[in-house]
Order: structure tokens, then sequence, then C-alpha cells
């Protein structure tokens, strides 16, 4: 396999970590030395010559690689297995309707939140239970952080750079997670977005913090959900009016009410749908008044339709928690769901 | 021990983005305002106008916004350039 990149050497491990480091190449952490072996590992599980497109970046026409990704992947500490999703990743964030420039450069500071559904997840052992939206497992770890190394070593989103982020958050190390579609009657998100059933697929969104909220003293939908659309009218009042995609993460303690209720993620979409929106005079109790002009009456919904909605099953077995995602900016940037890239009689590329 | 480890970054510079030539003057000259739509705009566009005018004579100032000012600026302002001498491109943040 011939590697087109420059090679550096390093003289021990401390140098490898001074070299990416003084060059602007890590997210200030450690980084796993991306050798030529390493970055072979990745094509070869993945079927690809180093020179396959990938895709080229829409603003400024970068091609994006497979060795490139892959370096970076393994920068982030990915295994071989791992790769195949990042690769994914990217083809989704390269769509034009994600806006990934715009997304990425933005002032907003948003990151990439990136969600696995179909059996990858299990194959990697990604979890979606305990401490989901944190540091829940080591795939979604490195997978979402070679997300990020991408973006800073092939786009130039470093801070300062392209990153023009006024806080930006700690999902820009990593965002990823895990569907607990093991433990829900629900149908997966992938699904939901018109992934056939057992498909293993990755759904990225140009995405906020998350939003905390809790409800442990109810369990009818109806007043859960509105703890949830509260915090989305808290999201228009405070930050953004512009309506998108908006995640809803429920964990396991909330969910089984809405589940043991017969609630779907169609209900729960039309129910927030009609429950989170606001005036715009609304804005004036926020301090926002010199806005409102002479359009206080017109009403602004969170999403345009309540397929824009993500409702992922994920979190913990207790506590009566759940988490709002809200857009980047609306609908400048849309959520983006591809399946994993399935290949018939496929050969491995010569070496 | 010595680590052989490979370049992350695209190496290559983007293919886009060379500088146009620079004029020698602005004086009777067409220059094009791009503006990615925000509210700081339009103070600092409306200075610049004046002052492209009364200052530097220049004889016409096109201004034109991004339908998206997130996005690449719109295919019908991209066509109009062609037919400008300059282009100040701006942000509102």
């Amino acid at each position: 396999m011939q590697l087109a990149s420059r090679v550096y050497d390093a003289d021990s491990i401390s140098a490898v970590q001074e070299l990416y480091h003084s060059s602007g190449w890590t997210d200030g952490l450690p980084i796993v030395p991306p050798t030529a072996d390493a970055v072979e590992a990745c094509l070869d599980w993945a079927m690809m010559p180093p020179d396959q497109l990938i895709g080229i970046e829409p603003v400024r026409g970068l091609a994006i690689t497979a060795e490139k990704l892959a370096i970076n992947a393994v920068m982030a500490g990915c295994l071989p297995m791992h790769f195949p999703v990042v690769v994914t990743a990217w083809m989704a964030m390269m769509q034009d309707e994600f806006l990934m420039h715009g997304a990425t450069a933005s002032t907003g500071g948003c990151a990439v939140l990136v969600v696995l559904n179909g059996p990858i997840r299990l194959e990697l052992g990604a979890s979606g239970t305990f401490n989901a939206l944190g540091n829940s497992d080591r795939a979604t770890a490195v997978i979402g952080r070679a997300v990020r190394l991408c973006l800073i070593n092939l786009m130039d989103v470093r801070p300062g750079v392209i990153d023009r982020s006024t806080l930006g958050h700690p999902g820009k190390f990593s965002y990823c997670l895990a569907e607990d579609e093991e433990d829900s009657s629900w149908l997966p998100l992938a699904e939901q977005r018109g992934v056939p059933k057992g498909a293993s697929s990755v759904t990225v969104m140009a995405a906020g913090a998350p939003r905390q909220l809790m409800n442990e003293w109810t369990t009818r939908p109806e007043e859960i959900l509105e703890t949830f659309a509260a915090e989305m009218r808290a999201n228009l009042r405070h930050y953004s009016i512009h309506p998108g995609n908006y995640a809803l993460i429920i964990p396991k303690q909330l969910r089984e009410h809405l589940q043991a209720a017969g609630w779907t993620k169609t209900d729960i979409a039309q129910f927030i749908h009609e429950r989170a929106r606001i005036h715009r005079r609304e804005w004036a109790e926020v301090g926002k008044g010199a806005v409102v002009r002479d359009r206080g009456d017109s009403v602004y919904p969170a999403m345009e339709s309540p397929d824009q909605l993500l409702v992922v099953a994920a979190g913990g077995p207790a506590g009566g928690f759940g988490a709002v995602i809200p857009p980047w900016l609306g609908n400048k940037s849309h959520a983006v769901t591809l399946p994993l890239g399935v290949c018939i009689d496929c050969e491995p590329p010569k070496k | 021990m010595t680590f052989r480890v490979l370049d992350p970054t695209t190496e290559k510079a983007p293919p886009a983005g060379r500088l146009a030539p620079r004029l020698d003057t602005l004086e009777g000259k067409t220059i094009g305002f791009i503006s990615n739509g925000k509210e700081g705009t339009k103070g600092f566009f409306k200075h610049l106008d004046q002052m492209l005018r009364e200052e530097y004579g220049v004889a016409r100032v096109v201004s034109r916004t991004k339908s998206n000012y997130s996005a690449p600026a719109d295919k019908h302002i991209v066509d109009e350039i062609k037919g400008w001498d300059a282009v100040v491109s701006g942000l509102g943040d």
C-alpha cells in the first residue's frame, strides 16, 4: 500500500507528542502516533485504497481522502473497526444540507453530534446507557474525537483560524452517542429517518451543548414532555429563534413512562411541535426587547414540522433526567443520516 | 525507539483562493459589496459607500446581500462579480 503523506521521524513518544502539539495538529490531548502500519490497518479494514476520494469539501474545494481520515482516526485512538464509522460521518457532513463550513466556522460554536444506530454499536461496544452524553465507552469517545481532529487538520478548523467560535462547548472534544435500541420499544432514530431495519448508520447534527432537565414527579407523558418543551422554549428565548433539528435524549426512567402509555416517537414529535413555540414578544422578558419590533404577536415554533425532531433513547437506567440538544442555527444546517457502506463481493485493494 | 509518523493535514494548498490583481486606482471604478446580512454590516457598508465615492472617486457602488449569512454567496451574486472592478465582502459579527 502506497501512502502519500509526508513522513516525520521522532526519537521518542514524547517527541511525537511535541511534534504534533507544536504543529497545531491536536485538540490539546495526547495523540496515538499515526504510523504507516496503523493507518494501513484502518484502510485495510475498510477495504479502501489510500487515495480513495471520500468527498470534496464544498466551500473551499478540499479533497478529503481515506488516507487523511485514517491518519486522524488513528491519532484519536480509533482501532481499524472504528474507522468505517468515521468515514461515514464525514460523508454525511459533506452533504450540502449539512453546511459543514458554516457550522464549523461559526461564532455560534456548535459541535458535530454523531448518533450511532444498528448492529455496529454492538460490534464496537458503543454504549447508550450510563453516562451516554459523557465518557460512556471507548468507541464513542474515539469516533467523536476523530471527527474533530479531521476538522482541525483537514479543514483548518482550529480556534481563531477557520473555527471562529466565541465559546464552543465540551462536545467539541468528542460528541458521539449510541442509541439504546435493546432497551426500547421505539423505532431507532435511523429507521425513523428512512434507513432500513437492521442496517448500521450514522446521523450527524450541528449541535449546541446538551441542556439537561429533570422531572421525576409524574408518570403522565404530557407532563414529562412539557418539561422537554419548556427547555426548548427557553432555548428559543435565550439563544436562537430559528426553527430546525432539535434532538431529545430520553433515558430509561422517563422512557418507560412514555412507552407504557403507548407513546411512539411520532406521538412525541407531534406533541413537542405543538408545545415548543413562543411569541416573539417573549424576547422582551429576557432582555431582547430591541428585536421584538412590531412583530410581537408572531409565533415561532422550534421546528418547522414534527419530523425535524430527533428522538434518541439513551441514558442510564435510573434518574428522571433528559436532555434537549439544540441546533446550531436552525435550518441553516440539516441533520443527515447515512447507512454504513455495504459492499457485495468487494475485493480488498491490491497492496 | 524511532517513530515514523505521518502528516495529518491536507498538505496541499486549496485549489481556489488566489488573489486577483490589485487595482492602481479606485477612481471611476465599480465596486461591489457582498454583505452577509448581519446587523453590523449596515452601518459599515453605508459609511464605506460614502467614503469610496467622496474620497476615492469611485463611480458606482453595487450592494448585494447573501440570502444565508453562513453559506457562500448565492450564484446570482457571484455571476455579477465579473461586471465589477473590485469586491468588498463584509461580515457583521
